[in-house]
């Protein structure tokens, strides 16, 4: 599992069932979520932009704590394909939090009356964002390939041991500073109809993730391991086909 | 000499370089000091210069004053001893990083983290912080200021051979408990709130954090000496 060629294979394999499930399952949660739930008795027909806002906020702090884990692998055995997770997983995961900040300032807009305000859960959004754009930067910045994968695996864990620290701080911040304005935990419970249609939105949003994942890392392999013979072989069918 | 076998021995002796170093050229530890003067002294003249207004404005200028006065001086952690080739000596010597790493971050401390302390009060006089507060302020500054070094060393030694502000853009997200509750600090002090659970926080974070970013520290020198 570990090795790219063995990686490269299985991801090929999978990956024309991937696309086409991962829209379909997206599609009927979206289909579902905006033209079928009820509209919400407060909010309207604005509270909508959740089937994106929500799960794409969810990958996005979730993409993190799979870079952490996956960067301790490279840190600790030195899995060449844990660093190209990372690489790919990285960009991914700051797209998904990015969409979310600017879903929510768009959700924010009609509701709150803003686009932004300083609440704890969007500032640590915010932070996340930042964390991210750093992990890029530094191993862009990095000629060697194997040494800018260590250099991301050990800040994305450093990152993830500070993450709890941060929320929480921001928290504290928050209640010393002004009461909470506006909290999305205070908002009316889901029925079943909106519940179910985000949660399918959810998965949706990982099997999307999962394919652009396997996506970006056979381009990675590809460029990583150019001088090896099986991806000569395999660029060769690729051409003679 | 059997004490030349001790970790301590070699702390001293890099403290000592370190330190001869700094002093050498006056630079290293009054550039920090003045920028953090005219970053203070900036705030005035942007945002006004009614007193009650910015002495509530002061906690939090005084720590991004701070913040973004000991990462400018961070480069100089590792850059320079990388470009002369003295970190690939020490390297070879096999004597443990740890302790390379320790005495590192204690020397930038001293040559920049503790002068910011005596800055410190001198900013209060420019935005009229109550007096009664300074000792609020040192303390969680010396606390800070020694999470800062700690931090900035890890950023340097990422970012090695690199630019400065890269380094900054991804120790500055980090940093971000440190500066709330810094501000904490004192902003509960001037509420006459109590602000040693803060404090005992950030004392506890610096506990974690020099075994913990120390090592992290040592991790990122040796990624790039593979």
């Amino acid at each position: 599992m570990g090795s790219p060629p063995f990686f490269f294979e299985w991801a090929s394999r999978l990956l024309p069932w991937l696309f086409p499930i991962s829209f379909l399952i997206l599609m009927i949660g979206l289909v579902w979520g905006i033209g079928f739930a009820p509209s919400d008795y407060k909010q309207g027909e604005v509270y909508r932009i959740i089937f994106v806002h929500v799960p794409s906020a969810i990958l996005g702090q979730s993409i993190y704590l799979m870079m952490a884990i996956f960067g301790s692998i490279c840190l600790i055995w030195r899995a060449k394909l844990a660093g190209m997770f990372l690489r790919s997983a990285a960009p991914l995961g700051a797209s998904f939090t990015l969409i979310a900040l600017i879903s929510g300032a768009v959700w924010g807009k009609p509701t709150w009356g803003t686009w932004w305000v300083w609440d704890a859960r969007l500032t640590s959004t915010l932070i996340l964002f930042f964390l991210y754009v750093g992990i890029i930067g530094l191993y862009s910045s990095i000629d060697n390939k194997q040494r800018g994968d260590r250099a991301a695996s050990l800040i994305s864990v450093v990152g993830v041991i500070i993450v709890p620290i941060i929320k929480k701080s921001v928290d504290w911040w928050q209640t010393l500073h002004q009461p909470s304005t506006f909290s999305l935990t205070s908002s009316p419970t889901m029925t079943a109809d909106m519940y179910l249609p985000l949660l399918i939105c959810v998965i949706g949003f990982y099997f999307i993730f999962v394919s652009l994942l396997c996506n970006s890392l056979r381009a990675e392999i590809l460029t990583r391991e150019r001088n090896t013979g099986w991806v000569r072989k395999y660029l060769n069918n690729k051409v003679s086909e | 000499m059997n004490n030349r076998n001790t970790l301590f021995f070699w702390f001293k002796l890099i403290l000592k370089r370190d330190l001869a170093l700094s002093f050498k050229k006056i630079a290293t530890f009054l550039i920090p000091l003045v920028f953090f003067l005219i970053v203070i002294s900036l705030f005035p003249l942007a945002l006004g210069t009614e007193n009650s207004f910015l002495s509530s404005l002061s906690p939090g200028v005084i720590w991004v004053a701070a913040l973004l006065a000991s990462l400018l001086a961070v480069e100089s952690i590792f850059n320079e001893d990388f470009r002369d080739g003295t970190l690939d000596h020490f390297l070879l010597s096999g004597e443990p990083i740890f302790i390379l790493v320790f005495a590192k971050v204690f020397a930038h401390w001293l040559v920049t983290g503790a002068p910011l302390l005596l800055a410190s009060i001198i900013s209060t006089f420019f935005l009229f912080l109550p007096g009664g507060l300074v000792l609020p302020l040192l303390v969680s500054l010396l606390i800070g200021t020694l999470l800062l070094s700690l931090l900035g060393a890890f950023g340097s030694a990422l970012t090695i051979g690199k630019t400065a502000i890269l380094s900054a853009v991804i120790v500055l997200p980090l940093s971000i408990p440190i500066l709330i509750l810094g501000v904490a600090i004192i902003t509960s002090a001037i509420n006459n709130q109590d602000y040693l659970s803060y404090l005992y926080f950030l004392g506890a974070m610096l506990a974690v954090g020099i075994p913990g970013l120390c090592l992290a520290t040592v991790e990122a020198i040796s990624i790039n000496y593979d």
